[in-house]
């Protein structure tokens, strides 16, 4: 884990927000529990502005159903709504390992999907899982909301006891005395029980990733 | 159960098999020399070494008398500087057309196709061909990282149609996922259809001599190791710039060439622009080997006539002298050793490592004199007598009388 919490750009449990324009890897968590990436981020005063963000959730299709969205748009966040958990920068040398590790997309075994889809979601009301199916396959591009904290990956497989194993792995999440870390894991396996949703990104709101 | 064996009867007796332990007396720069360099030239290749580290963008001369073991300094160089640099041989035999082509071919096969990859990639980078999307997901910017590498590479390269050939391959290669395999096949030396070739935007593949030396200029600047050009026998240049009176006549050239030129000489002084040209390459250094002070000579003369500054990037010549005595019994041991691990009977290396047996001290000397310290006439030496033991049935005592009689 990360001692510094320089990469803190806001956080609305701690009292923390940086004004100013951020470059690099933001990452920010709703309370909604959407999770929001971008390339850059403006804080001022009153909002939190992202001028072109990929928001990743889940969207309620009707009262038993519910579906994966990726949306790339302009946001802008009111800091007033409280929508906002965290927002923050993740650290260039963990971007960089995080770099590394890809795996290229000329790696004939892994599966990219077209669209984003829910692999996994521990709903009450919707369930979904398909991780039985996709046993033992490389999905690409997964972000994993668990517990309290989130888990955006290069890779993941699916064990053979059904769980999930991240590859190459960016974890944010909260400590004991709630404060913000971020960590890089080259490999990480996650009890289902622990998981709120997992999201495949597809590669058409990735487009011209390489 | 064996209580004592005769080694030396089963030393002779493994020899008359038929396996010279002496067989080579010509190195090349295809076949790997296993044998180090003897104790005396230690010295000598730390010095080129030290010459190597400390300079770029040289001509370093290494003079040496036929035999005397100038190819065989090769594969001891290239061993000891296989950490650092790329070594590459040439022979001005083979390469005789298509130099950069060809030299470019050496250097890849030298490099391997991962240091290729690494390469390619590292340019992409600093030419900031690659975006990162929503700050996490790398994505290319063909466009972007071909303006910036033309942009890098367009003042000091002459040809701009090479020069976006070459910037459309190399970013292709990393960037471009449909058309990877053709660009690393373009970047392997192989040669593409014009269907492959404009998939990539390409004019023209590496057997265009622009193509081929604006790639090598490239990759070779760009290369996280050093590369050193290694020219054997670099007096080609003089024999075919003379004519060959012996030669018989059927062609009449000056009806092509003039009569003040004949094709050869024409070929000769390509093969020197090019060789020079090569200086327009940061960081590259070259080695040439010669037999004489009068062809370095010689050269400096036809490089004075085509650009005198180029002069300057001559090093002043090293030589490399024959054996001294004691490099003879240390080559002698080291190749008898190196004979028995070869053919499975290291058991007896021990056995004789104080002794030359079937030869004696006094054997060794007077061919070493007699040879008067050239390696390649030691060695042909060793050849004749070995071949008396193995095929006219001689005796270790034999070969002590009549070791005089057989030199």
């Amino acid at each position: 884990m990360n001692g510094s919490q320089d990469y803190v750009l806001y956080d609305a449990l701690n009292n923390i927000k940086r004004n100013g324009e951020f470059n690099g890897s933001i990452i920010i968590k709703c309370k909604n529990e959407n999770i929001i990436l971008s390339e850059s981020v403006v804080i001022d005063d009153n909002n939190l502005i992202l001028p072109e963000g990929l928001l990743i959730g889940l969207d309620n299709i009707n009262n038993s159903k519910k579906e994966a969205i990726s949306e790339s748009s302009h946001y802008t966040l009111r800091l007033d709504e409280n929508l906002i958990e965290y927002c923050l920068l993740v650290p260039k040398e963990l971007i960089e390992k995080f770099d590394k590790e890809r795996f290229s997309d000329a790696f004939p075994y892994t599966i990219n999907l077209l669209h984003s889809a829910c692999l996994f979601l521990n709903d009450n009301n919707f369930s979904i899982n398909h991780l039985d199916f996709f046993k033992g396959e490389i999905l690409k591009n997964p972000v994993a909301l668990i517990n309290r904290g989130i888990c955006l990956a290069d890779r993941v497989v699916i064990d053979d006891t059904g769980d999930p194993i991240f590859y190459d792995t960016l974890i944010i999440g909260r400590d004991s005395h709630d404060h913000i870390s971020v960590s890089y894991e080259a490999f990480i396996t996650v009890d289902d029980v622990l998981i709120k949703y997992i999201i495949i990104l597809g590669i058409e709101s990735l487009k011209g990733h390489i | 159960m064996l209580l004592w064996e005769n080694k030396k009867q089963k030393l002779l007796k493994i020899l008359k098999i038929g396996i010279n332990p002496f067989k080579k007396f010509v190195s090349t720069g295809e076949i790997k020399e296993n044998l180090g360099l003897v104790s005396s030239r230690t010295d000598f290749l730390n010095d080129l070494e030290d010459i190597i580290n400390k300079n770029e963008n040289f001509i370093l001369p290494i003079i040496g008398e036929i035999g005397v073991g100038k190819t065989h300094l090769f594969w001891a160089l290239k061993d000891q500087l296989k950490d650092n640099y790329n070594t590459i041989y040439l022979s001005l035999e083979n390469i005789y057309k298509r130099f950069y082509y060809n030299l470019y071919s050496e250097f890849i096969e030298s490099i391997g196709v991962e240091n290729l990859r690494i390469i390619t990639n590292n340019l992409c980078f600093k030419w900031n061909g690659i975006d990162k999307k929503y700050g996490f997901f790398p994505i290319s910017n063909l466009q972007k990282a071909r303006n910036n590498g033309i942009e890098r590479y367009g003042p000091s390269i002459d040809d701009k149609r090479a020069l976006n050939d070459v910037i459309n391959v190399i970013t292709s290669h990393r960037l471009d996922p449909y058309n990877r395999i053709e660009a690393e096949n373009y970047l392997l030396g192989e040669l593409l259809n014009v269907r492959e070739l404009s998939a990539l935007n390409v004019e023209k593949d590496l057997r265009d001599k622009n193509n081929a030396f604006v790639l090598l200029k490239i990759l070779i600047e760009n290369s996280k190791s050093g590369t050193l050009i290694f020219i054997d026998n670099f007096e080609k240049i003089i024999s075919l710039l003379k004519p060959n009176d012996e030669t018989e006549v059927v062609f009449d050239s000056s009806w092509l060439y003039g009569s003040t030129e004949n094709p050869d000489s024409r070929t000769a002084k390509k093969i020197l622009k090019k060789i020079l040209k090569l200086q327009k390459i940061n960081s590259l250094r070259i080695i040439i080997t010669l037999n004489s002070l009068n062809s370095l000579e010689e050269i400096k003369k036809l490089v004075s006539n085509i650009d005198h500054n180029l002069l300057l990037t001559f090093k002043d010549p090293v030589f490399l002298s024959k054996f001294q005595e004691g490099d003879i019994y240390s080559f002698y041991k080291d190749n008898m050793k190196e004979f028995l691990q070869h053919i499975n009977y290291q058991d007896l290396t021990d056995e004789f490592a104080n002794s030359y047996h079937p030869l004696t001290k006094e054997a060794l000397k007077y061919i070493y004199q007699k040879a008067d310290g050239n390696p390649r006439e030691v060695i042909k030496l060793l050849i004749r007598i070995f071949n008396e033991l193995i095929y006219h049935d001689a005796t270790a005592n034999d070969i002590d009388c009549r070791y005089k009689e057989l030199c």
